[in-house]
Formats: structure tokens, C-alpha cells, sequence
């Protein structure tokens, strides 16, 4: 008899939000030290649960990238729906890819330089490596599904739908801070703000390059997303990334996405910001929330990282209502015996 | 519009006609999925496949009804949108097309309740 540790966030309300499906978030090293591969982990995890069930196993040694091109430490390995302990054969379990390194891959998807720079030698981690739905990198199982590479999950019978960007859950894997609230208008921009990447976890095959944004829809961007409930990293985590690249050389808008929140930091820290890789539709959905041309080229005094970590709440702008609190006040450890 | 070779009312003919002949006593066939179709060519290899199947199930005696309900076989199906102008006499001034993706619930939204499933399903995209 073996067992498996997990953390779970119940389907239901939490902090006011609706959780549309039990969460899971499942430790890679604890599936590999009970002998595991991630299949037969997300098959044990899935058995447990009647209700319908987001699984994603998160190795913290490797890296991925966010939507906007920051390289972080911890990433999605697999995911998995399950409904009625039951996964899917063909649409409910996905495995990630291993981007093989390559310095050619690096030159085409600069953002990457941050690898070689921040992260060398560490597993790069991205999108799926295989999947039967022909757009969405989803996982399917019944009432369940857990899409955009594990980190948008809703539910087929209620479609409510919850996002769960990457490093909110690498700190409820952690045991770190997480914001809890409404996505709203200014997140549902930034999500827009892509880089372009051949694996990535959301949009794969290079489908825009740095400087557009995905969404293309004007002043419709805002709202695309800003309903939704949130579970994010603390404003202060991704205050750390974005530094960590900005440190690195990257540049918004020409190596890393102009969202809001790299705008914000990058401003503050007067590094130089890409004006001209901006296309106008870019800059016309950022404007819709604020972020016009004419706040973006202010000029304002310089301040420290420790300063931006520090008052990471009040400089990284987005979501609706949040608050912020230990994961650990969310989330409850369990052990699935097999 | 109709469009030559049109076969769907040939088939809903043919499956409630499977549920009325094929068992002892006719059974009532609930169609489920096409709704939304006004013109289709359905495949003919399949439509003789699912016709014995229901036949199949019609003739168990304890049952009253045969339910046939059509989902996505891939549950995420791409789209075309065609926006359309059309001016005071009916002109079409501008089309603007879309690509809309939609995914839908997979099959074991259905299927959670029984477990004498019998799969007869190609692997996806494949004949036969």
C-alpha cells in the first residue's frame, strides 16, 4: 500500500469565489518518490473524487515561461480532468513538453535568453506534447475541464470557470501567498500581451510575436476575462519575476510581453521599454485600462528592487476585489491511498 | 437551403424506424444532437452501423425506450463565422470571417451511469 500527497482546493466557495471543480495540485517529486509515473498519479488522485477534478503535477525544478514571456521556477509536468473517479482515455490526461535546448530556439524566442541567463541547465517545461482536441491544450473528462495547459479550469455542467495563472500555483505547491478574488479588467489585458513561442502552453506554434497582443479586440479585451475568478501568485512573487527578467535584458515589448504589470515594474526601474515593437492594437487595449502611451514614457524617479518587492501590492496593478493570504488557508494537504 | 444529396431526413426515417421494427414491441426513440442541422450527408457506413444497434437494443424486453443522442466525437469542433452586411436591398456590402472554436462535453457526460459499454467507435479520425 502506497500514498500520495496533495494539496486540494474544494469545488464550491472559497473567499467569496466560486471554485467550479475540486483543485489538485500534486508535487512531481512526491510522485516520483512513491514510485509513480504521472498517469498512474493522476488515476490514483482522480479515484478519490466523485465530484469533478483539476489535476496538475508541478515539478518545482523545472522551468516554464507566463503568457508575457517571464521564465519561472516551477512548472506543469501534467494534467489531468477527472469525473465520477474516472479519467478520460482519450481527452482527460495531458503530459507537458521538454523543450530540448537549443541556441537557434533562443535567437527565435529571445525571451529564452533568460534560460541561459537565470536558469541554466534546468528542464524547460512548455505545452503539451500530445494532445486530440485540435486548438485547446485541454484535459476533458466529464463535468471537468482543465484547460490552457492547467491553468484555466471551468465546469461542462455550470459553466463557471476560474484561472489559475502558473506561479499562483507553484505557491500553493510551495505553501507561499496567493491572491484570491475577480480577474478583472486590467489582468484580462495582460493576459493578451503574449510572446511567441513553438511549444507554448496557451498558443503554441509562434502564432504572434512579441509586441501584439492576442486578443485583438480593442476595448472588448478588458472584459474578456475581468469577471472570472482569480487564484494568483502574491503581487510580491510576481514582482520578483519581473525584475528577475528585466535584470536579465529583457525588454518589454521586444523580449518579454508590455503587460501591465512588467510596464509597471520596468517604469519604475527606468529600464528601456520597446515603443516601436508595440503594435497599435497593443497599445490600444493597454490604454483601455490606464496604460497609455503618455504613462508608459512618463518619466519618473528611479527606484530600488527592494522598494518594488516591498510595495509590490500598491505598484503591480491587477484584479477585482482580492485579497491575499497563505495558501495554506485554502488549500488543505491529503494523501491519496493506493 | 437544401442541398443536393441531403440524406438527414433519410436517416432520422431509418432510426426511428430501427427502434419501432427492430424488437418484439415497438420502442419509442428519443434523437438527441442534430437540432441544429438543417442539411447534412451522413455517413452511410455508420448510419447502418448505429440502425443495428439500435435494433440491438430493442430487442432486450425490459426496455422501453432507445435514446440516440449525437455529441462531437472530438469535443472541441472549429468553426467558421461569416459576418455579413447587407445593405437596404439586400446586398451583401462586406464579409468579415472568423475562426470560432467551441468545445463541448465530452461523450462520459452520458455514459457515468452504466457500465455495460460496448465501444464500437473508429479511433478518432479513422474509417472502419
Amino acid at each position: 500500500m502506497g500514498k500520495l500527497r496533495y494539496k486540494l482546493i474544494r469545488e464550491g466557495i472559497t473567499e467569496g469565489q466560486i471554485m467550479p471543480l475540486n483543485l489538485v495540485f500534486v508535487d512531481f517529486n512526491d510522485v516520483i518518490e512513491a514510485g509513480l509515473n504521472c498517469r498512474n498519479a493522476a488515476e490514483i488522485i482522480g479515484a478519490q473524487f466523485s465530484d469533478p477534478t483539476a489535476i496538475n503535477i508541478i515539478d518545482l525544478d523545472a522551468v516554464t515561461t507566463t503568457s508575457d514571456g517571464l521564465m519561472t521556477e516551477g512548472a506543469i509536468v501534467a494534467m489531468a480532468a477527472s469525473d465520477h473517479e474516472k479519467i478520460n482515455p482519450e481527452f482527460g490526461y495531458l503530459e507537458m513538453m521538454e523543450v530540448p535546448y537549443s541556441k537557434k530556439r533562443i535567437e527565435e524566442e529571445p525571451h529564452l535568453k533568460q534560460w541561459d541567463i537565470v536558469y541554466p541547465g534546468k528542464r524547460l517545461i512548455m505545452g503539451p506534447k500530445k494532445k486530440n482536441l485540435p486548438i485547446h491544450c485541454a484535459a476533458m473528462t466529464g463535468r471537468a475541464c482543465n484547460n490552457n495547459s492547467g491553468t484555466e479550469v471551468w465546469s461542462i455542467a455550470t459553466m463557471e470557470e476560474l484561472l489559475m495563472p502558473i506561479l499562483g500555483q507553484i505557491e500553493i505547491v510551495k505553501g507561499g501567498d496567493v491572491m484570491i478574488g475577480k480577474t478583472g479588467e486590467v489582468i484580462s489585458v495582460g493576459i493578451g500581451m503574449v510572446v511567441g513561442e513553438e511549444f507554448a502552453r496557451i498558443i503554441p506554434g509562434r502564432a504572434f510575436h512579441c509586441g501584439q497582443t492576442a486578443h485583438k479586440s480593442g476595448d472588448k479585451a478588458k472584459n474578456l476575462k475581468s469577471h472570472i475568478p482569480i487564484i494568483a501568485a502574491g503581487k510580491k512573487t510576481l514582482a520578483k519575476y519581473v525584475i528577475q527578467a528585466l535584470k536579465a535584458g529583457m525588454v518589454p515589448g521586444r523580449h518579454i510581453g508590455p503587460s501591465p504589470a512588467v510596464l509597471s515594474v520596468a517604469k519604475l526601474m527606468n529600464s528601456p521599454i520597446d515603443m516601436d515593437n508595440i503594435e497599435q492594437s497593443a497599445f490600444d487595449e493597454l490604454a483601455s485600462v490606464g496604460f497609455t502611451k503618455e504613462w508608459i514614457m512618463e518619466k519618473v524617479e528611479k527606484v530600488s528592487e527592494e522598494f518594488i518587492l516591498e510595495n509590490a501590492d500598491n505598484i503591480i496593478p491587477g484584479g477585482d476585489g482580492c485579497k491575499t493570504l497563505s495558501s495554506d488557508d485554502i488549500s488543505e494537504e491529503r494523501f491519496a491511498v493506493y | 437551403m437544401r442541398l443536393l444529396h441531403t440524406k438527414l431526413p433519410e436517416f432520422k426515417r431509418k432510426m426511428y424506424a430501427a427502434a419501432e421494427n427492430g424488437g418484439n414491441m415497438p420502442k419509442p426513440l428519443i434523437l438527441e444532437g442534430l437540432e441544429n442541422l438543417k442539411t447534412a450527408k451522413m455517413q452511410s457506413l455508420r448510419t447502418g452501423r448505429i440502425e443495428v444497434a439500435i435494433e440491438e437494443l430493442a430487442k432486450i424486453d425490459d426496455v422501453k425506450e432507445i435514446q440516440l443522442l449525437i455529441r462531437p466525437r472530438v469535443p472541441e469542433t472549429e468553426h467558421t463565422a461569416i459576418i455579413k452586411a447587407i445593405d437596404k436591398d439586400g446586398k451583401t456590402e462586406k464579409i468579415i470571417l472568423e475562426t470560432l472554436t467551441i468545445l463541448h462535453g465530452p461523450e462520459d457526460l452520458e455514459t457515468f451511469d452504466c457500465d455495460n459499454i460496448d465501444d464500437r467507435r473508429a479511433p478518432i479520425g479513422r474509417q472502419g
